[in-house]
C-alpha cells in the first residue's frame, strides 16, 4: 500500500512538468478564432513586388514587412476585434500611477528559431541600437520622442524592461506595438550604431537564409529572385491555441510575387491563392462568382486603418482670393453641402465605404459617437444659399460666383492622385457638383506618388488626399495637430523647423486649441481625460472642417472556402496567418 | 562605340534626373523619416550635388571602380542584383527571338511565293488553295500585329480561366518554383511556356512575316533569279541559294536591333503574365527613381544595342559577300 502510494506520487512528481506543458495556455487574442484548426498544409499568399531586403528597420518597403512580420514579434499586439492591447513577447505589463514609467515582464522559454533563448537583452538591442537609430532608414525614434525628448528603455533583469518617459506619455504602449523584435546574437556584429551603413547592408536579399532567425510562427527557407518568397514553421513557435496546440496550423507559408493585381486575381480564381489582396471595384464581380458556385468566399468588414479620404483647400493659397475665402471656416462649410457622400460611396466605391470619423476611424474606442451625425449632408440649395450670404456671388453673369466686390471667378484646380482607382472619381463628382453652386473647379491629376510631396511643398489649391486612421489619436498627431509636418493645408502653421514650436501666431483661434489639446493629450498618461481632450478634438473638427470628410473605404477580402479562421466577427475581417488552416 | 555610348548615357542621365525629386524625397511624406533624415541620405548619395557634378561621379565610378552604382531601395549593388534575374530574361528573349524566326521566315516565303497564283490566269485548286491560306495568313499578320501583347496576354488568360486552367501566370505552379530541376519541373515548365510564346512570340512573328514576304517579292522578280531558273536549276536550288540568301539581308539588320527588347521589350506583358524578367525591374525602378539601376539598365539595353549592330553587321557580311568588299 504505502509503495504504491510513494510510487503514484513519483509518477505524479515526474509528470507534472509534461502536464504543465501540454496544458499550457493559450497566447494570443481567442478573437482569432473561429474554430480550432487542424495542423498541415501550405498556405500561398501574393506579393506585390520582391521584397527589396530581410532587414527590417533598413528598408521602407512593405512587401518586405509584409514577409518579416511571419518572423518577428514585436512586444506588444492589437487584439483584431477590439483594437486593445494584447500580450507578444510581452506577457504583462504595468504602468506607475504617474504615467511615466512602464514595466514590461518578458514572456520566458521563447526561443529563436536556431535556438539561442530570447531576453531582455534582445529587446534592448532593438529599441536602443534599432529602432531609435536615427541612422537607419525605418528608424522608429520619432515614436519615441515626446517633444525632442526621447523615451529611455532599462533592463531591470533577464526577463524585465523598463520604459520611462520625460513626461507623462498617453501612447507609450502604442508605440511598441510597431517595434518588431531582432536577434542580438545576429546582428550585433554589425556595429549599428556606430556604422549604420555596413548594418543596412546586412540581412540583404541575398543573404543565406539560415542567418536570418525569428521568433515568429515561421523563418524563411527560400527566395526565388521576383517569383516566390517561402516559409516554414518556427520550430520553436511559442504560440498555442485555445486548446494547446502549437501555432501556427499550417505547415509552410508561400509568398507567390505577382506584380499586377489582374494577375493576383486570375492566380486566386485558378485556386493558386489561398486568399488574394482585393479592391471594391472586384468585389461585385467575385461576389457574382461566388454566389454562382465558385470555390472561394468574398468577404467585408469595418476597418480600423483604412485610409478615409479627404478634401483639403490651401488655406496660404497662392492667389490672395482664395486664400482668404479658404481659411474662412463659413466658406468650408458652405462647399461641404456640396459633396454628394452617398453618390461618392455608390459609384465610386460600389457602395463599399462608410462614413468617415473626423480624424479617428469609427470602430475605434478613441472615437466621439457625437460627431456621428456632423458629416453634413448634401444640400446644393443650403451651399448656394450660404455661398450668396457669404458674398460669394456671380457679378458677372457668366454662371461661375464672383469673389466679394466684383472680383474674379470662384476657381481653383483640385490635385488628385489620376492614377487612383478612386480619386478620378471622386474629383469628377466634387468638379460637376460645385459646378452646379458656381464653383469653377479645374482637374489636376497628377501620379499618386506625387500627390503628397506636391501638396506638402503647398504647391496647390485644393486637393484630394487620404491617411490611414491608427487607434491611438496621438500616432495621427504630425496630421490633424495644426503644425504638424503633414498638416499640409496651412503649412503657416509650422514651425520654422522641424521639432520646434509651431508659429502659433497663424493659427486661428480653433487651430490653437486643438493644438493644446494635442499637447496635454500626448503629455498624460490618464486614458480617460486624454480620451475627453480627443473628444473634444474631434468636435472641434466636425464644426470648424479643417479639410472636409469624404467617405472610408470598407475592408474587403477574398479567400478559398477551403481555409478556416478567415471571417467577420462584429463588422472586422479576422484572419492572421498562423491561424489559418485547411479545413 | 565609346562616344555613342557615352552621349548616351547623358541624354538618359538627362531624362532621369527631368522627374523632380530623388528616389528617398518619396520618403517625405513617410512619418518615420524625419526631414533630416533625407536630407543625410541625398547627401550620402550625392544627390543633393548639382546634377552635372553626380553624372560625372557616376562615370568615374564605372570607369575607374567597374561600380554600376548602388541600389537604394534593395541596399545591394546594382550588378548582382541585374545577374539574379538576367538568367530568365535571356532565356524568354531568346526562346521568342527564335520561335518567331523559325515561324515568321517560312511564313514570309510561302505567302510571297502564293502571290504568284495570283497572276496565275487559269488557276488550279492548289492554287486556290494558295490563295486562300495567303489571305488567312495574312489575315492574322495584320491581327497580330494590331494587338498589343498584353491583350494577347488578358486575352489568353481569361480563356484559360474560363476553362478551368490553372497556368495562369508565372513560368511554373507554385510548388516547382523554388523545387529542384526534374522532369516533372520542366513538363510544368512548358505547360506554362506557350501563353508568353504566343502572347510575346506572335507580335515579332506578324511583322517578321510581312518583312520577308516583301522583301522575298522583290527579289523574285529580279533578272537573276529568272537567269538562274533560266538556266534549268530545280525550283528548290533557285527559291534557296538565289532567292531566300538575297531576301534574308534586311531581316538580319532587324535581329540585332531586337536585341535590347531582352530589357524593355515585354514589360508590360511580364507584369501582366508575370514573368520574372528583368523589364518590371526597370520599369519599378524608374517609378521609384533608383536611378542608378535605371541608368545601368538602359545603359545595359544602348550597349546591346550597339552590340546587336555589329553582330549584324558581321552576320550580313558571311552570308552577303558583296557587303564584305565595301
Amino acid at each position: 500500500m504505502q509503495r504504491t502510494s510513494l510510487f503514484l506520487a513519483l509518477m505524479a512528481l515526474l509528470a507534472a512538468p509534461a502536464m504543465a506543458q501540454a496544458q499550457t495556455e493559450a497566447n494570443v487574442p481567442a478573437s482569432l478564432f473561429q474554430s480550432i484548426g487542424k495542423k498541415g498544409g501550405t498556405l500561398t499568399l501574393s506579393l506585390v513586388s520582391s521584397p527589396q531586403s530581410f532587414n527590417y528597420f533598413a528598408v521602407l518597403d512593405n512587401n518586405s514587412y509584409t514577409v518579416l512580420n511571419n518572423v518577428f514579434d514585436r512586444l506588444i499586439t492589437l487584439d483584431p476585434l477590439t483594437n486593445k492591447l494584447y500580450p507578444d513577447l510581452a506577457e504583462s505589463w504595468s504602468m506607475t500611477p504617474d504615467g511615466r514609467t512602464a514595466t514590461l515582464k518578458l514572456r520566458k522559454g521563447v526561443k529563436w528559431s536556431d535556438g539561442q533563448a530570447f531576453d531582455a537583452d534582445d529587446v534592448m538591442f532593438t529599441l536602443d541600437d534599432l529602432a531609435s537609430n536615427t541612422g537607419l532608414k525605418a528608424n522608429q525614434s520619432a515614436l519615441f520622442r515626446i517633444g525632442k525628448e526621447p523615451l529611455k528603455f532599462t533592463k531591470v533583469d533577464q526577463y524585465t524592461v523598463k520604459v520611462t518617459a520625460p513626461k507623462p506619455y498617453g501612447a507609450m504602449l502604442q508605440v511598441l506595438t510597431f517595434v518588431p523584435i531582432l536577434p542580438q546574437h545576429k546582428l550585433a556584429k554589425y556595429n549599428p550604431v556606430k556604422d549604420p551603413d555596413a548594418f543596412s547592408k546586412a540581412w540583404t536579399t541575398n543573404t543565406p537564409l539560415t542567418d536570418i532567425v525569428g521568433t515568429g510562427p515561421y523563418v524563411l527557407s527560400k527566395y526565388t529572385v521576383d517569383q516566390k518568397v517561402a516559409l516554414v514553421r518556427n520550430p520553436y513557435s511559442w504560440r498555442r491555441d485555445p486548446a494547446g496546440n502549437v501555432l501556427p496550423y499550417m505547415d509552410k507559408l508561400e509568398y507567390l510575387i505577382i506584380k499586377s493585381p489582374d494577375a493576383q486575381i486570375a492566380s486566386f480564381r485558378a485556386g493558386q491563392l489561398d486568399s488574394a489582396p482585393i479592391s471594391g471595384s472586384q468585389f461585385p464581380d467575385l461576389k457574382r462568382q461566388e454566389l454562382g458556385g465558385a470555390k472561394f468566399r468574398v468577404i467585408r468588414g469595418v476597418g480600423l486603418n483604412n485610409p478615409p479620404v479627404h478634401l483639403a483647400f490651401n488655406q496660404d493659397a497662392r492667389d490672395a482670393n482664395l486664400k482668404k475665402a479658404f481659411s474662412e471656416v463659413k466658406f468650408r462649410q458652405a462647399l461641404a453641402y456640396a459633396v454628394n457622400r452617398p453618390r461618392i460611396v455608390d459609384t465610386v466605391f460600389n457602395g463599399l465605404a462608410s462614413n468617415p470619423g473626423f480624424g479617428v476611424a469609427p470602430v475605434s474606442e478613441w472615437f466621439n459617437p457625437l460627431t456621428k451625425t456632423m458629416l453634413s449632408e448634401f444640400d446644393l440649395k443650403k451651399a448656394a444659399t450660404r455661398l450668396d450670404a457669404l458674398g460669394y456671388r456671380d457679378t458677372n453673369g457668366d454662371g461661375v460666383r464672383n469673389f466679394s466686390g466684383g472680383g474674379p471667378n470662384v476657381e481653383f484646380s483640385l490635385l488628385h492622385a489620376a492614377d487612383s482607382s478612386i480619386m478620378p472619381g471622386i474629383a469628377t463628382i466634387i468638379q460637376s457638383d460645385f459646378g452646379k453652386i458656381g464653383i469653377k473647379v479645374n482637374l489636376q491629376g497628377v501620379t499618386g506618388s506625387t500627390v503628397l510631396p506636391t501638396a506638402m511643398a503647398g504647391n496647390f489649391e485644393a486637393a484630394l488626399g487620404s491617411f490611414g486612421d491608427q487607434p491611438d489619436p496621438q500616432l495621427r498627431k504630425d496630421i490633424w495637430q495644426p503644425g504638424g509636418a503633414l498638416n499640409y493645408w496651412h503649412r503657416a502653421a509650422q514651425p520654422a523647423h522641424e521639432g520646434d514650436t509651431p508659429n502659433l501666431s497663424a493659427m486661428q483661434p480653433y487651430e490653437k486649441q486643438i493644438y493644446a489639446l494635442f499637447a496635454q493629450a500626448e503629455a498624460s498618461g490618464e486614458q480617460k481625460k486624454r480620451k475627453q481632450w480627443y473628444d473634444q478634438w474631434q468636435l472641434l473638427f466636425a464644426r470648424n472642417v479643417p479639410v472636409i470628410m469624404i467617405a472610408k473605404p470598407d475592408s474587403v477580402a477574398a479567400f478559398q472556402a477551403r481555409i478556416g479562421n478567415f471571417y467577420v466577427k462584429d463588422n472586422a475581417v479576422i484572419t492572421s496567418n498562423y491561424t489559418m488552416y485547411e479545413k | 562605340m565609346i562616344p555613342t555610348l557615352l552621349i548616351i548615357s547623358l541624354v538618359c542621365f538627362a531624362v532621369i534626373k527631368l522627374q523632380p525629386g530623388s528616389f528617398f524625397d518619396q520618403y517625405r511624406d513617410d512619418p518615420r523619416v524625419t526631414k533630416a533624415q533625407i536630407d543625410a541620405y541625398n547627401h550620402r548619395y550625392a544627390l543633393d550635388q548639382p546634377n552635372v557634378v553626380q553624372y560625372l561621379i557616376w562615370l568615374k565610378n564605372i570607369l575607374f571602380h567597374g561600380d554600376l552604382g548602388y541600389s537604394f531601395a534593395n541596399d545591394r549593388p546594382v550588378t548582382s542584383m541585374i545577374g539574379e534575374r538576367l538568367g530568365w530574361t535571356v532565356f524568354l528573349s531568346v526562346l521568342t527571338l527564335l520561335v518567331s524566326w523559325l515561324l515568321a521566315v517560312p511564313l514570309g516565303i510561302y505567302t510571297a511565293l502564293g502571290q504568284a497564283a495570283f497572276s496565275n490566269p487559269r488557276k488550279t485548286l492548289g492554287d486556290r488553295v494558295a490563295i486562300g491560306a495567303n489571305y488567312l495568313m495574312n489575315f492574322f499578320g495584320y491581327i497580330s500585329m494590331a494587338i498589343p501583347d498584353f491583350l494577347v496576354a488578358l486575352l489568353l488568360v481569361g480563356w484559360l480561366l474560363a476553362h478551368h486552367k490553372t497556368n495562369v501566370g508565372g513560368l511554373f505552379s507554385p510548388e516547382f518554383i523554388d523545387a529542384p530541376w526534374s522532369w516533372a519541373k520542366v513538363k510544368d515548365l512548358l505547360s506554362h511556356l506557350w501563353v508568353p510564346m504566343i502572347a510575346i512570340g506572335l507580335e515579332g512573328v506578324a511583322g517578321l512575316m510581312r518583312q520577308m514576304r516583301a522583301s522575298m517579292l522583290d527579289v523574285i522578280n529580279q533578272d537573276y533569279v529568272r537567269t538562274a531558273r533560266a538556266k534549268g536549276l530545280a525550283p528548290r536550288t533557285v527559291l534557296w541559294r538565289h532567292a531566300v540568301r538575297n531576301a534574308v539581308n534586311p531581316l538580319i539588320s532587324l535581329a540585332g536591333l531586337s536585341l535590347p527588347s531582352l530589357i524593355s521589350g515585354t514589360i508590360v506583358a511580364s507584369i501582366v503574365l508575370n514573368l520574372p524578367t528583368i523589364g518590371p525591374f526597370l520599369y519599378d525602378s524608374l517609378i521609384n527613381k533608383d536611378q542608378f539601376v535605371s541608368m545601368a539598365l538602359l545603359m545595359f539595353s544602348a550597349l546591346l544595342l550597339l552590340l546587336g549592330n555589329l553582330l549584324a553587321d558581321l552576320a550580313l557580311a558571311s552570308v552577303d559577300p558583296r557587303v564584305r568588299f565595301e
